[in-house]
């Protein structure tokens, strides 16, 4: 079998859609970053395949990879210390009950 | 390729104030949190002053293009350039008596709003998916933090969550979609994507849906239906100068980077987004409206208020004429210096009272008048009653979209623009005419005073001698290339 | 089936795995077959330099941990920027030079910014 552009598009768009069920059905604030994590890697794989399939010459692709990987890191220390903060607070990172304020 | 990094010297000196507040506030001692207030405020103003004079004295003529495309630095991004610094300073001195009585840590809350101004700064200019995914980020970064940074408040803490939780799945979705849209077209630039969809002809699916996907992670910063449930929470949560940051400076660099990506992506293929996007526009409208009719808490309602604004900044941007983006911008103009001005009121209400509910300005017009004119001003503005910017640059951006008959799209914008007239006034009603037992005249802080009263003058000045602010926006939007041509 | 320049790449891979897989077996199989087994309580606890490990290992780690990791993690990514410059930054112009050098010393603010208010000692 010969992989072709297709398989990796395939395996980004599942991977992408387990983020997103992850992301909509965990309760806790903790495995919602983790689902997100899924969703950017799906989205490194769709880029670099891209770049790879296309045209070698365009590297365009893995330098969005690299700085999707960057940001990804900054976003979860960022998130972490801010649920972190949250938990401290309230004893809970479930997001079905962070309801203080409603209206 | 153009790498001329004088091009880019506000943004050095933007970037090099963040960093010297941050130095100041390490080499004040500790103890003295009124010193260190005052020195990183004073720090973080004369930078942002510093980089709009830079800016605006040197780059009135340029129009280049950094690292072919990457950035532009033209009038457009000039004129937010300058649009921008200005709601950093705002920001600021309605900071500092906010910041004194309920945080504990001046230096990295003056530094990240500086960082906000450059991210936002950047949006403007970028012409290129990766730069302008990264400048969002460092505009969301420094939100993320700014709203959890307050000390008291237990809301924060929530607010905080809520808004970095969905902003990082946003910020996933829209990057799916650029790297669809990169996919499709082997390129992230602008100009290049513009040409290639114009070329297209009919759209296949992967083409929709990265271009639904990047406009879905426009539409989360601008909190443009249905991706606008973040804004309330965020808004009553975060500290109230930075819930005016988000109303503000987050909208307006979200609309000027959405702006210039369909006028050079989609111009060549306005048929296929803008019913989709005049539906939207139209959604926005009616939810942000009708959710604000029950509200109690000020920040609330201004931020149903400010969701409903952006509907009516969509119907500007639908037609995708030039005297749409025209209007766009000075309604967004007009719409900052009205906003700021309602949030200085609440803030000085807020510091006085320690509380943010619509009945907390019961009897204002007698504990101090002139808030209460002020706050009816910037209110009636936003409902778009005459002398007052509001007015204006709506029926700039109705005529717009009447243009291209949309007609329908006004009715809705009309319609809702009633509606939010009628919580407006209830607001107006409460300080003018609900009696109270405390009728004791409310001490005015001096800043924060002479701030509402600069505000409110720009939300007249928009409103009845609109001239200067239109030659700006006129000389902004010509640079928006494919439009010269129309 | 022809074989394909994509089999053979990945061929080594296979073997090599499946000879770590062999071997680790075959170890594991012979001091199963080959060892004297007579348990005792003591035997069954981890090992954990002689002391006997309590409390049990499901406690939470002392916040402290987490601000060292997430300075790691900072660190460590940037690495992934120095690479791609470490390769072409001979061929290229200048400005990409001192461009990471700017890079560079923004994080070292940062480092020198978390010193100096103590997120580094340990409390």
């Amino acid at each position: 079998m010969i992989l072709e552009l297709a398989h990796f598009q395939i395996l980004a768009a599942a991977l992408f859609c387990l983020g997103l069920y992850g992301v909509l059905a965990r309760r806790s604030a903790v495995m919602v970053l983790m689902a997100v994590e899924l969703m950017l890697n799906a989205v490194n794989i769709n880029l670099v395949a891209f770049s790879a399939f296309r045209d070698i010459s365009i590297v365009t692709g893995q330098v969005i990879a690299i700085f999707v990987i960057t940001v990804a890191a900054a976003e979860i220390g960022l998130a972490l210390a801010v649920i972190m903060r949250l938990y401290r607070r309230r004893g809970t990172v479930n997001v079905d009950e962070i309801d203080w304020m409603k209206g | 390729m153009n790498a001329d990094f004088t091009l880019l010297i506000p943004e050095f000196i933007l970037a090099g104030a963040g960093f010297l507040v941050l130095l100041v506030d390490l080499l004040l001692p500790r103890e003295q949190e009124h010193r260190r207030n005052a020195f990183t405020s004073a720090t973080a103003v004369l930078g942002l002053a510093v980089t709009g004079v830079v800016a605006a004295t040197t780059q009135m003529n340029t129009g280049e293009s950094f690292h072919d495309g990457l950035l532009f630095i033209d009038r457009y991004s000039l004129l937010f350039k300058v649009l921008f610094v200005g709601i950093g300073i705002a920001v600021v001195v309605m900071s500092v008596d906010y910041v004194a009585e309920k945080m504990s840590h001046p230096g990295e809350y003056y530094a990240l709003i500086i960082f906000a101004v450059l991210g936002a700064t950047l949006m403007a200019e970028s012409g290129e998916l990766l730069t302008a995914f990264i400048s969002i980020e460092l505009l969301s970064f420094s939100l993320y933090v700014l709203v959890g940074l307050s000390r008291g408040d237990a809301r924060t803490a929530e607010a905080s969550t809520k808004y970095i939780l969905l902003g990082a799945i946003s910020t996933a979705i829209m990057l799916y979609g650029i790297s669809q849209l990169f996919g499709v077209m082997g390129t992230t630039r602008f100009t290049e994507m513009g040409g290639l969809l114009a070329a297209a002809g009919d759209w296949d699916m992967t083409l929709i849906s990265g271009f639904v996907m990047v406009l879905a992670g426009l539409g989360f910063k601008l909190s443009m239906a249905p991706f606008h449930m973040w804004a309330p929470d965020v808004y009553e949560g975060a500290p109230t100068p930075i819930t005016a940051l988000i109303a503000t400076l987050s909208k307006a660099a979200a609309i000027a980077l959405l702006l210039r990506f369909l006028a050079e992506v989609g111009s060549g293929a306005v048929h296929e987004w803008r019913m989709p996007l005049a539906v939207l526009a139209a959604a926005t409208m009616v939810i942000g409206s009708l959710s604000a009719l029950p509200q109690t808490n000020i920040k609330r309602l201004l931020a149903y208020s400010s969701i409903a604004q952006i509907g009516f900044v969509l119907v500007g941007i639908v037609p995708n004429t030039v005297i749409g983006a025209n209007a766009v911008l000075l309604h967004v103009i007009g719409y900052a210096f009205t906003n700021l001005a309602a949030f200085t009121v609440v803030i000085i209400i807020e510091l006085k009272l320690g509380k943010e509910t619509i009945a907390d300005f019961a009897g204002l017009s007698k504990r101090a008048p002139v808030l209460a004119m002020i706050m009816t001003g910037a209110l009636f503005s936003l409902a778009g009653l005459p002398i007052f910017a509001g007015f204006l640059t709506k029926f700039y951006l109705f005529t717009s979209a009447v243009d291209k008959s949309l007609e329908w799209l006004v009715v809705v914008a009309v319609a809702t623009s009633v509606i939010s007239l009628y919580y407006y006034i209830r607001i107006v009603r409460e300080m003018y005419i609900t009696e109270t037992e405390d009728e004791s005249k409310l001490p005015v802080p001096a800043l924060l005073g002479l701030l509402a009263w600069v505000l409110f003058a720009g939300t007249i000045a928009v409103g009845i001698y609109p001239a200067p602010f239109v030659d700006a926006t006129n000389a902004a939007v010509t640079v928006l290339t494919p439009w010269v041509a129309l | 089936m022809p074989v394909d320049g994509y089999a053979v790449n990945w061929a080594a891979v296979v073997i090599a795995a499946a000879v770590g897989v062999a071997g680790m077996a075959v170890m594991l199989l012979g001091s199963f077959l080959l060892a004297p087994r007579r348990p005792s309580e003591a035997k069954a606890i981890a090992y954990e330099s002689g002391i006997r490990p309590t409390p049990l290992a499901w406690t939470q780690f002392t916040v402290r941990y987490y601000i060292f990791a997430i300075l790691f993690l900072i660190f460590s990514v940037e690495a992934v920027f120095l690479f791609p410059w470490a390769l072409v930054f001979l061929e290229t112009a200048t400005y990409v030079f001192y461009a990471m050098i700017m890079f560079i010393a923004i994080l070292l603010f940062g480092v020198a910014y978390a010193w100096r208010k103590g997120v580094l000692q340990w409390r």
